[in-house]
């Protein structure tokens, strides 16, 4: 499958968890990462499958390498109607009124413009007990197998 | 591209730079030299106790060395191990990335009395550096003079229960000392209106969730500016909080004018908007900014700066983090910081192969080396009591004892 792995990432945690995750799935898929300060909204492919890593900054809010992006979704209204993508979120249960807060918004953001979202949005806790990794491999393979048939479908 | 760069400071603005540098240009020997047997800086040493989620970003600065080569001279100080010139004649490129670790003095009469302690030596204390001192019996009433985000930091660990700790790295010493404290108050001041104060919102929340404490707020006073109103929000929110017995005050627009006392600290003297007002404590508390550690010509390094901004002091010098800035922004301004003045390094750097490199810190036999602190971070990790995650090693000789894998002397 064709995937691309977009992070919105303020310290780099998500950053490298999105490369982590293209090294785990190189091989058997071609695989781009990029930051989602360098994606515009004209970018996205419906032949590619969107991986979504995004953290949480301020009272709840995006990070900034997203912010930029998001403020062109809402200038530009791209359709994405065409467009699968799935999200895992970091955050930090210490904020818990807003915890994974930023993903939950990115994915909004998503869904407001009509992309479909295959999959739930799983959460990372900084303050937990996991590895990013650990609970970000299992889900990427479990939402390539469903992105595989609704791509599959859509095509 | 090859070349040999030093820096000077391995907290998170070394690290990040580390780590933006090799991800451009993997071939360069970058090499990241810490007075400290241990790296991360005020990661490990400032970030408390109980914020363990910040921690993690050390993960990633793990991977600089395990993954993209940097190496850990620990131990190593500059300015008595190996002099600024040494280090610039040896590499290509000389970052200074150390920080600021001196508490601002409070410059006013009695701001000098015993049982005025300033934040980052208590936080040190607090979180075991090996330099630190003893911690300090601050009374039962003591005073927050400060309303940043290390001063809401000391309030909350002052105000939480021992139970609040769990899952924290605090130690064994300083979990009894605050277990014994005989807190019954905590008044905390700020020059500012509430409006104004430097605090981030989410740490003003964060005190919603404390068990033990009955919470007062004084004169938050009211904006029009919806910023401004949120965090005035989230500090009136805090107001009639009554979970338990040890009581916290907010209060604003205080300037200190003189700490009053006979042999030490008794009450704060503050000019208000109309008058003075007098607080009456047992121990002084300032959260008021950092200044160099005055082992570095710093000053007069910043003055002769060719772009202060970039972080460019002269050929093959550069600064970047708290050492260049000011003891101002969180982890993720050292990022971008770094990650900025790495794109500048790069376009700079005119590699000499004559240059020795890291060959002329080969006869520091006391440095520590990164396996050396994979080493002590085991045996912390290991150590770690029911409900820490981690017990620090206090002191040099037995992190360096660790580090070097030597058996307890008998
Ligand atoms: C009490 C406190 C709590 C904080 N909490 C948070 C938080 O929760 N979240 C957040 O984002 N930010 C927090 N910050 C801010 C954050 O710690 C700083 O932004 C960041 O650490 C600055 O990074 P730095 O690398 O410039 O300096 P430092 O982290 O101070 O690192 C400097 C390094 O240089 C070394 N060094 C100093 N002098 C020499 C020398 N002569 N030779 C060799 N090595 C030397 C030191 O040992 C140290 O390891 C906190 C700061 C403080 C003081
Ligand atoms: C200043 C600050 C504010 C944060 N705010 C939130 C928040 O509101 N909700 C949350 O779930 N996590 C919050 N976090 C936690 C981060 O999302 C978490 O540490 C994450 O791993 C950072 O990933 P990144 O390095 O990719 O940005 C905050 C962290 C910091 C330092």
């Amino acid at each position: 499958m064709k995937i691309t792995i977009l992070y919105g990432t303020e310290t780099g945690n998500a950053e490298m968890l999105a490369e982590d995750i293209q090294a785990e799935l190189e091989g058997e898929n071609e695989v781009d990462c990029l930051n989602l300060s360098d994606m515009s909204p004209s970018d996205f492919d419906a032949s590619r499958f969107f991986l979504l890593v995004c953290s949480t900054y301020g009272d709840g809010d995006l990070p900034a390498s997203a912010q930029p992006f998001a403020e062109a979704m809402n200038a530009e209204k791209p359709d994405l109607s065409a467009i699968h993508f799935a999200i895992f979120g970091l955050g930090d249960s210490e904020y818990d009124e807003t915890f994974n807060h930023g993903p939950k918004k990115l994915a909004e953001l998503m869904l407001a413009h009509g992309a479909r979202q295959i999959g739930e949005r799983v959460a990372h806790d900084a303050s937990g007990d996991d590895m990013a990794e650990d609970l970000a491999f299992p889900w990427a393979e479990e939402v390539i197998a469903q992105a595989g048939e609704a791509l599959g479908e859509a095509a | 591209m090859s070349g040999k760069i030093a820096i000077v400071g391995a907290g998170p603005s070394g690290c990040f730079l580390a780590q933006a540098l090799l991800k451009a240009a993997p071939g360069l020997e970058v090499d990241l030299i810490d007075r400290l047997p241990v790296p991360y800086g005020l990661v490990r040493y400032g970030v408390a106790a109980d914020h363990q989620g910040t921690k993690a970003v050390s993960r990633q600065f793990a991977r600089v060395f395990e993954r993209q080569g940097a190496q850990f001279f620990g131990n190593v100080t500059l300015g008595a191990d190996v002099t600024l010139e040494t280090l610039r004649a040896a590499y290509d490129a000389v970052v200074l990335a150390a920080g600021l670790s001196q508490d601002r003095p409070l410059a006013i009469p009695g701001g000098d009395l015993p049982g005025v302690h300033g934040a980052g030596t208590l936080t040190r204390a607090l979180y075991d550096h090996p330099d630190a001192c003893a911690l300090p019996d601050l009374g039962p009433r003591p005073l927050i003079v400060g309303n940043g985000n290390v001063a809401i930091d000391l309030l909350r660990l002052l105000a939480k229960t021992p139970e609040e700790m769990t899952g924290s790295d605090l130690g064994a010493g300083p979990g009894e000392w605050l277990a014994g404290s005989g807190i019954e108050e905590i008044t905390i001041t700020g020059r500012s209106p509430a409006a104004q104060a430097k605090f981030d919102t989410v740490m003003i929340k964060e005190l919603a969730k404390l068990a033990g404490v009955s919470i007062r707020v004084i004169g938050a006073g009211a904006s029009d500016d919806p910023v401004e109103q949120k965090k005035i929000e989230a500090v009136q929110a805090l107001d009639g909080i009554a979970t338990g017995p040890r009581r916290i005050t907010f209060r604003f627009g205080l300037t200190p004018l003189a700490v009053e006392g006979e042999t030490s600290a008794e009450a704060v003297r503050f000019a208000t908007d109309q008058d003075e007002e007098v607080l009456s404590c047992s121990s002084v508390l300032t959260a008021i900014g950092f200044g160099p550690a005055g082992d570095l010509p710093r000053d007069a390094l910043l003055a002769d700066a060719r772009d202060a901004e970039a972080g460019a002091l002269a050929p093959g010098l550069y600064a970047t983090g708290w050492f260049r800035r000011g003891p101002r922004g969180t982890i993720p301004e050292n990022r971008a910081d770094a990650q900025a003045l790495a794109a500048r390094i790069l376009d700079d750097l005119k590699s000499d192969p004559d240059k020795p490199g890291r060959a002329i810190l080969a006869d520091l036999a006391e440095a520590v080396d990164y396996t050396g602190w994979t080493r002590i971070d085991a045996h912390e990790t290991e150590a770690a009591p029911e409900g820490r995650c981690r017990a620090k090693i206090a002191t040099r000789a037995e992190m360096l004892r660790r580090a070097r894998q030597e058996e307890r002397p008998k």
